[in-house]
């Protein structure tokens, strides 16, 4: 199986600079922007197998992102990530069709754990259809 | 993940004392309330009931009143006509045995005395009879005075008698010297005039009069024209005196009077020129009180009968009922001083335990908007602290990768540098905690529901606490109810209000070598729900501190210990779960908490949100 392509989308620079260094140096190809407009205009241009995405962004939000990016590339796997989650924003978001919902400060290994899980089910829902 | 919280017990006691202003003022306010009540409702019932009385007295002494004149009236006219008629009487007899008899015949004495005999056959109303000629020479008498040949042409009575042919007297005391009154009929036969002349019985005029005579204060008494006696009246004075009532009082044919001696003692009577006041002072008044004086005017003579009644005999009967009624109104009234006092008392109490009531509820509107706030901020801060922490997490974990990758730096180094990163790991990882659980408190998110045990959670977290006690020098003791019925909660959210209490309780023992924890559950079958109980031996909580212990940030321990969030976090959690956490506590004894789990309201209430959160979970 090859590598998922990624894409952060996070407005705290270092976190996504941070990330970026981490996963690439784990094989993975992987792309950062800072809001939402930026990542719905990436992906017009690019193919991701997951999105990392905050909630709380300037612009539009992590939620109205995630319902913008899931109508372009339904079968693109969403993790959302955030700072202040809270269950309603959660539900929402899984309601959307997020792969999970997870709180930061989350641990390197915990994020790699939950990009592989959203991965393969990825592949499986893309297997099936 | 649980935060500890503890109690400043160094505070001040600014709480007490508003506290107690409280108290005073709400005490003050009751009894300013209970005293407002009680004059409302005695004003309400004894207003009514007073002019009820008030009314009634009036309309029934009114009545009895005019009842009673009535009477008065009745009573001197049926007596005015019975002496009237008896003085009629006598005057009629006296003509009959002037016309049926010649004067020859009546001068002789054996022939008078046996006239004067048959005229008192029916009772002895005359005293004397006697025949006087045209010159107002007695001619013959049958008497007990020595009447013969005495001159009566000067006298008022023949010169009455002469011009009007029947005359009846007022009382003289004549030759004889003593009160007494007659009746003549003058006869005329051809050229011859001749007089028959008798004294009425004074004593029989008396008893007659009399009769009239009501109760004991009563008074009866004849009058001339002039206001002297004609005879004696009960009391004061006898026959022939003047009368202390002034006679232009005495006005028309007949009327009543009501006399006040008291209110008049600075008039004088016309008649004596004497004050009111001084017929007092000389004993000739003696009655001081109020009277009623009925009086009426015989035609002939003119004479006054009197019958006076002290007032308060006349309206005994009806004084009395007037009391009776003032008694039952002075009852009513206590009465309903006593009830009211009831009512008020039971209201008040009543409106008290509303008042508390509401106080307690208000208070927890304010304790939960408060953590309402508090719980807005501290998501605030916990979003702001969460982002810089995963970024410091990155941070680490590039350090960490480059340090792995780079083969040129030392080995000691590099485990060094591995060792602090994971320090720097290990110390996101606590504000991590606090962060989640400053977001827990304000959002009071459960990650899942189940059935739980009471007394297993109370055993795990006693089993992970029991080390920590027993170096402390604590004993934690145990007294379960067996076989409790299970509640539907999250089991780490549970855990971890027990877990901030139980540390509580240990950290309460700092000061002290040794001491104990005693927990217990049991089922409250009245309120469906469990109870649970922490009691420790500690040092206590002041009472000023007492209200604030659910506040959160609110701690007592040294700064990096303790958040001051665990007992704020315990509230929301119980209070999430439908449950109530209390608290009471004695400075240098312990403090116990009670917390109790309703078995049906959890389940229902969270049905709906742990619906939700099993989505959520199964979805992750």
């Amino acid at each position: 199986m090859r590598k998922p392509r990624l894409l952060i989308v996070d407005d705290e620079i270092p976190f996504t600079s941070n990330l970026l260094k981490l996963l690439s140096r784990k094989g993975y190809e992987v792309s950062a922007v800072n809001d939402g407009y930026s990542a719905l205009r990436i992906i017009e241009e690019q193919e991701f197998d997951v999105v990392i995405l905050d909630q709380k962004m300037p612009g539009i939000d992590g939620v109205t992102t995630l319902k913008e990016l899931k109508k372009k590339r339904p079968h693109m796997e969403v993790i959302m990530l955030t700072g202040h989650g809270s269950i309603e924003s959660g539900i929402q978001g899984l309601q959307l069709g997020a792969f999970n919902y997870v709180m930061k400060p989350i641990t390197f290994p915990e994020l790699l754990e939950q990009i592989v899980h959203a991965y393969e089910r990825k592949v499986i829902e893309e297997e099936r259809s | 993940m649980f935060v500890v919280g503890r109690l400043m017990f160094g505070q001040t006691k600014p709480a007490k004392g508003v506290n107690m202003q409280e108290l005073g003022f709400h005490t003050r306010s009751y009894s300013k309330l209970l005293r407002k009540f009680i004059l409302v409702s005695v004003t309400c019932s004894v207003l009514p009931l007073l002019l009820v009385g008030w009314i009634s007295y009036l309309y029934y002494s009114q009545f009895s009143r005019s009842r009673m004149v009535d009477y008065f009236h009745r009573n001197v006219e049926y007596n005015r006509r019975i002496v009237e008629s008896f003085l009629e009487e006598r005057a009629a007899d006296l003509k009959l045995v002037a016309f049926t008899h010649s004067l020859d015949f009546l001068m002789d004495s054996s022939n008078l005395r046996e006239t004067f005999h048959i005229l008192n056959r029916e009772g002895s109303y005359f005293s004397d009879l006697g025949v006087i000629g045209e010159a107002g020479k007695h001619v013959a008498y049958i008497g007990s005075y020595d009447l013969m040949d005495k001159d009566y042409s000067v006298t008022f009575w023949f010169k009455e008698v002469m011009a009007k042919g029947v005359y009846i007297s007022d009382m003289f005391e004549g030759y004889r010297m003593t009160p007494h009154f007659i009746i003549a009929v003058l006869c005329s036969k051809g050229d011859t005039n001749w007089i028959l002349r008798a004294t009425i019985d004074t004593e029989f005029l008396s008893s007659l009069v009399e009769t009239a005579r009501i109760g004991k204060t009563g008074e009866v008494f004849l009058v001339n024209r002039e206001g002297v006696y004609q005879t004696s009246p009960r009391f004061k004075g006898k026959v022939m005196d003047k009368m202390p009532l002034p006679m232009d009082s005495f006005t028309g044919e007949s009327g009543i009077l009501i006399t006040d001696p008291i209110r008049s003692m600075g008039s004088v009577v016309p008649e004596i020129g004497t004050l009111i006041s001084d017929l007092f002072k000389y004993g000739v008044m003696e009655s001081r009180s109020q009277q009623i004086v009925a009086y009426s005017w015989l035609k002939q003579p003119e004479w006054m009968l009197v019958v006076k009644q002290d007032f308060s005999e006349v309206f005994e009967d009806i004084n009395h009922v007037n009391m009776a009624i003032l008694v039952l109104l002075h009852i009513s009234i206590l009465a309903i001083l006593i009830v009211s006092v009831f009512t008020a008392r039971y209201m008040i109490k009543a409106i008290k335990k509303r008042d508390q009531e509401a106080e307690g509820l208000n208070r927890q509107l304010m304790q939960t908007s408060k953590l309402a706030s508090i719980g807005e901020l501290a998501a605030g801060v916990a979003h702001e602290i969460n982002n810089p922490l995963a970024v410091i997490l990155t941070e680490s974990q590039v350090m960490r990768d480059i340090t792995e990758d780079e083969q040129s730096l030392d080995g000691n180094f590099k485990e060094e540098l591995v060792q602090s990163l994971s320090q720097v790991d290990a110390q996101v990882q606590r504000c991590s905690h606090i962060t989640q659980n400053l977001l827990r408190f304000s959002r009071r998110m459960s990650a899942s529901s189940q059935f739980v045990d009471l007394n297993v959670s109370l055993k795990d977290v006693v089993g992970l606490l029991e080390k920590r006690a027993n170096t402390c020098g604590v004993q934690i003791s145990l007294d379960f109810q067996e076989k409790l019925p299970e509640i539907s909660t999250d089991p780490f959210e549970m855990e971890q209000v027990f877990l901030n209490l139980i540390n509580n309780a240990i950290d309460a023992h700092e000061s002290r070598p040794y001491g104990s924890i005693h927990i217990t559950t049991r089922f409250d079958s009245t309120r469906n729900g469990l109870v649970a109980t922490v009691a420790d031996t500690g040092s206590g909580i002041p009472d000023e501190d007492l209200e604030r212990v659910f506040d959160p940030f609110y701690t007592t321990k040294p700064v990096g210990k303790g958040t001051g969030l665990g007992l704020s976090i315990s509230y929301s959690i119980v209070k999430h779960m439908g449950g109530e956490i209390s608290v009471r506590s004695e400075v240098g004894k312990g403090t116990e908490f009670t917390l109790f789990f309703p078995c049906m309201n959890t389940e229902q209430t969270d049905s709906s949100e742990n619906s939700r959160k099993d989505k959520l979970d199964k979805k992750a």
